[in-house]
């Protein structure tokens, strides 16, 4: 762990990730503290610009407070790209595993299946998905995890399929160890790395097609979120611009944060990876 | 000295209004925003928003309706009513064509009216319920045989209510069906040409059109542009000229009207009469019991509504009907309207009936569906999920797309709440009696009584009102109705909406309609 920290300390940017990263957290866990209203709550005048009315960083149009759901929003956006990613991640893993350590036509079916998603745009799909489920939290959720379980699942049947031959593999076997526990006690712990890796990136992802969906007016529409937010102030950009420039920046910086933590993780899990390039 | 001046104005505008018809310049492009894009172009079939835009231009009804009221010979070139007001006989126009050649004639209104506006119109059976027999003496003679007087009828003879249809082209088949739809033959000033999906409808000019000289349009495109910050920019720079019904964000217009070459108006609503209102499920759910709706409306500041989302565009309602039937004296204003809201005397109403608020101050949960039109009614719903919670009424909003919306309230009533508009058009028979009647549970049908209220009282009143010839009877009848209505409350009215036409300066002759963006456009011209 100690040497973990110390590689990943290496990659600066990566650091500054987490430190923003953190600062969102905190910001998301204490949202209650900072401001207890419901943020749809319509607490003041309308359209006040920023440190207007008592406004830190003004309000949308019925008047509800920007800086409170961009707080409220964080909890909603981290913890929708964090679920989201979890359920894609396991269904990759499901799909790659069995099909790398069982080759041939388990493979084949499951890899066919895999692409039949794959060549589906991603995020056209999840708004298809979205469309038909109806918008709620559970819905989106379940959009984006279907449309971003592919990749996972390639990644981890190609490493099922490198790690599968290897001498320690065969020893499990010969012990005569049933292949669901060589599979998952043997196999999986070894190709975590790569697979936490992706997982972070794919937290950015989640929270950008969260935002995506909400701007098009997909969200849920009783959870503050930032992409509602934006959808919610673009009518009136060129006069009122506070109400989706403040949520936009929250959504790059912590798309950035996580993306720089990918980076630091990707050095600092598969250091000869680094060295190589 | 005042009353000089604006004697002056009139003289002014008289001599101007002189210049200007003899200024009209023949031929050119309009463009006009079209927003959202319309499911078909049957208008006999439906009265949705986007079809009225577009086919006006294209078939024409009997008469069209001045801003002041009067009509104006369309198809019809006079009517006279028997004094029992029990036949009404229309003499037609001769000579008109239609689009592909053939003559229009009596047939054609007979079928038209019995055949197509009365079987499948939303609100044909309404408009024409009275209307018996249609006879046909000769080719440009109609005669309305009516069981009762209908004078509220006259009202509903433009081209975007009742348009008049070809025969040769329904006849013996089913009208919902029939490719009529998609390609349209009117009378109208402008023949449909093609229909480019997700971009635009082209109508060009009918060169054999019955008045000579008319239109001045060249050709007319509806442009379909889904960004509302897109149809601003095409606006402003003079892409398109005209945008009604909101197309343009009021938040956009308020801002454009400061130009010199953009201007807006309110103008070309009046038989529209648009209302926002909220529909409750009187059957089950939440809000079976009228104390609760009547809390509801007594706790919404209607004034906030209005200021906020519409930007100051729009009247509080005061009652079941809209103040501008104040003009027929059919209008009064009723209690539990209050315009700012009044949360405490709603708690009060709801404690008094016995809807306890339990730890967390909630009496009851529901959900709230809004109407799928666009991002000012989230904004609405948003509202008034806040203002409920005051209340201790917890709203769950619920937003889905057209199909599926329609089919929960009007084919499925698997709804508590939803936030609607309704237009109540120049009559109350026309516009309100569909809201209420018991004859109006129409499963299946589109903006009728989908709250299923039903109440044999009011049912007398409504038809007794509907033909009533005497002025200060019926004015007597539609209060005792809006008394009903205030108590029950089936319906809660939040406020009278007032469109906005966002119009390009160049564009002109096409504001005297009442009809307004559903008028026929044939005297507009580009200056």
């Amino acid at each position: 762990m100690a040497e973990f920290w110390t590689r990943y300390r290496r990659n600066r940017a990566a650091v500054l990730g987490l430190g923003i990263l953190f600062t969102i957290l905190f910001m998301a866990a204490t949202a209650h503290l900072f401001y207890p209203e419901d943020p749809f709550r319509l607490v003041g005048r309308p359209l006040s610009g920023p440190f207007e009315n008592g406004f830190l960083l003004g309000s949308d149009s019925l008047g509800r407070d920007v800086a409170s759901g961009i707080v409220h929003g964080a909890k909603t956006s981290l913890l929708i790209g964090l679920i989201a990613t979890l359920v894609s991640i396991f269904i990759g893993i499901f799909f790659g595993a069995f099909a790398g350590y069982f080759g041939g036509r388990v493979d084949d079916l499951l890899m066919r299946i895999t692409e039949i998603f794959q060549t589906i745009p991603s995020f056209i799909f999840a708004i298809l998905l979205v469309a038909i489920m109806k918008p709620s939290i559970f819905s989106i959720v379940i959009a984006i995890a279907v449309v971003s379980w592919p990749g996972v699942a390639r990644l981890v049947r190609g490493e099922f399929l490198s790690l599968k031959n290897r001498e320690f593999v065969q020893a499990c076997h010969t012990i005569g160890m049933s292949d669901l526990r060589v599979m998952l006690r043997e196999i999986l712990p070894n190709c975590l790395s790569p697979i936490i890796v992706i997982g972070s990136l794919m937290v950015a992802t989640a929270i950008l097609i969260e935002s995506g969906l909400a701007f098009l007016g997909l969200g849920d529409p009783n959870i503050m979120s930032w992409g509602f937010q934006i959808g919610a102030g673009r009518t009136m950009l060129r006069s009122a611009w506070w109400v989706c420039t403040f949520p936009g920046i929250a959504i790059l910086i912590t798309v950035l944060a996580i993306n720089l933590i990918g980076e630091g993780l990707n050095d600092a899990l598969n250091p000869r990876l680094k060295e190589r390039q | 000295m005042k009353k000089m001046l604006s004697t002056l104005c009139v003289v002014a505008t008289m001599a101007f209004g002189a210049v200007a018809a003899y200024a009209q310049n023949s031929g050119g492009t309009l463009s006009f925003l079209v927003q959202p894009e319309p499911p078909t172009l049957a208008s006999y079939v439906s009265t949705s928003g986007p079809i009225g835009l577009v086919m006006p231009k294209v078939y024409e009804g009997l008469f069209d309706y001045a801003n002041d009221g009067s009509m104006v010979p369309i198809l019809a070139e006079s009517y006279d009513m028997s004094a029992d007001g029990k036949t009404v006989t229309f003499k037609l126009r001769k000579g008109v064509k239609w689009h592909d050649g053939k003559p229009f004639t009596s047939a054609d209104v007979q079928f038209t009216i019995m055949e197509v506006l009365k079987k499948v119109h939303p609100r044909g059976p309404n408009s024409f319920r009275e209307v018996e027999e249609i006879l046909t003496p000769d080719a440009h003679t109609a005669v309305f045989k009516l069981k009762k007087p209908a004078p509220y009828m006259m009202r509903s003879f433009s081209a975007y209510e009742s348009p008049i249809v070809p025969k040769h082209l329904l006849e013996g088949q089913d009208v919902k069906a029939a490719p009529l739809a998609n390609k349209p033959v009117g009378t109208g000033p402008f023949k449909f040409v093609e229909w480019k999906k997700g971009q635009y409808i082209r109508l060009d000019k009918n060169e054999n059109y019955w008045q000579e000289g008319l239109p001045y349009l060249d050709r007319i495109v509806g442009r379909f542009i889904p960004d509302a910050s897109t149809r601003t920019a095409a606006m402003e720079n003079g892409e398109v000229l005209y945008a009604a019904y909101n197309a343009i964000p009021n938040i956009d217009a308020v801002r454009l009207k400061d130009r010199d070459d953009i201007d807006v108006t309110t103008k070309g609503y009046s038989m529209i009469n648009p209302m926002a209102l909220i529909e409750f499920n009187t059957k089950e759910g939440a809000f079976v019991d009228p104390a609760i709706r009547r809390a509801i409306s007594t706790a919404i500041d209607r004034r906030f509504m209005i200021d906020t989302i519409f930007f100051g565009y729009g009247k509080p309602a005061t009652s079941a009907l809209s103040s501008n039937f104040s003009a027929t004296n059919l209008h009064a204003a009723m209690p539990n309207y209050p315009e700012k809201g009044d949360k405490d005397a709603a708690n009060a109403i709801l404690d008094k009936a016995g809807f306890k608020k339990d730890a967390n101050g909630v009496r009851m949960k529901a959900v709230l569906d809004i109407i799928p039109y666009g991002e000012d009614w989230r904004r609405a719903g948003e509202y008034l999920k806040q203002a409920m919670g005051d209340i201790g009424i917890e709203l769950e909003l619920r937003y889905e797309d057209v199909p599926t919306w329609l089919k929960r309230v009007y084919h499925n009533y698997d709804f508590e709440m939803n936030v609607n508009y309704f237009y109540q058009l120049p009559d109350p028979v026309l516009g309100v009696h569909r809201h209420y009647g018991t004859d109006q549970i129409r499963k299946g049908t589109h903006f009728v009584n989908s709250s299923r209220y039903s109440n044999p009282k009011l049912d007398a009143l409504l038809d007794s009102g509907a033909g009533e010839p005497d002025a200060a009877k019926r004015t007597a009848k539609y209060k005792e109705i809006q008394q009903i209505l205030a108590e029950d409350m089936p319906v809660v009215n939040l406020f009278e909406l007032e469109f906005l036409v966002v119009y390009n300066t160049k564009l002109k002759g096409v504001y005297d309609s009442a009809m307004g963006a559903y008028g026929s456009f044939r005297e507009g011209y580009l200056d």
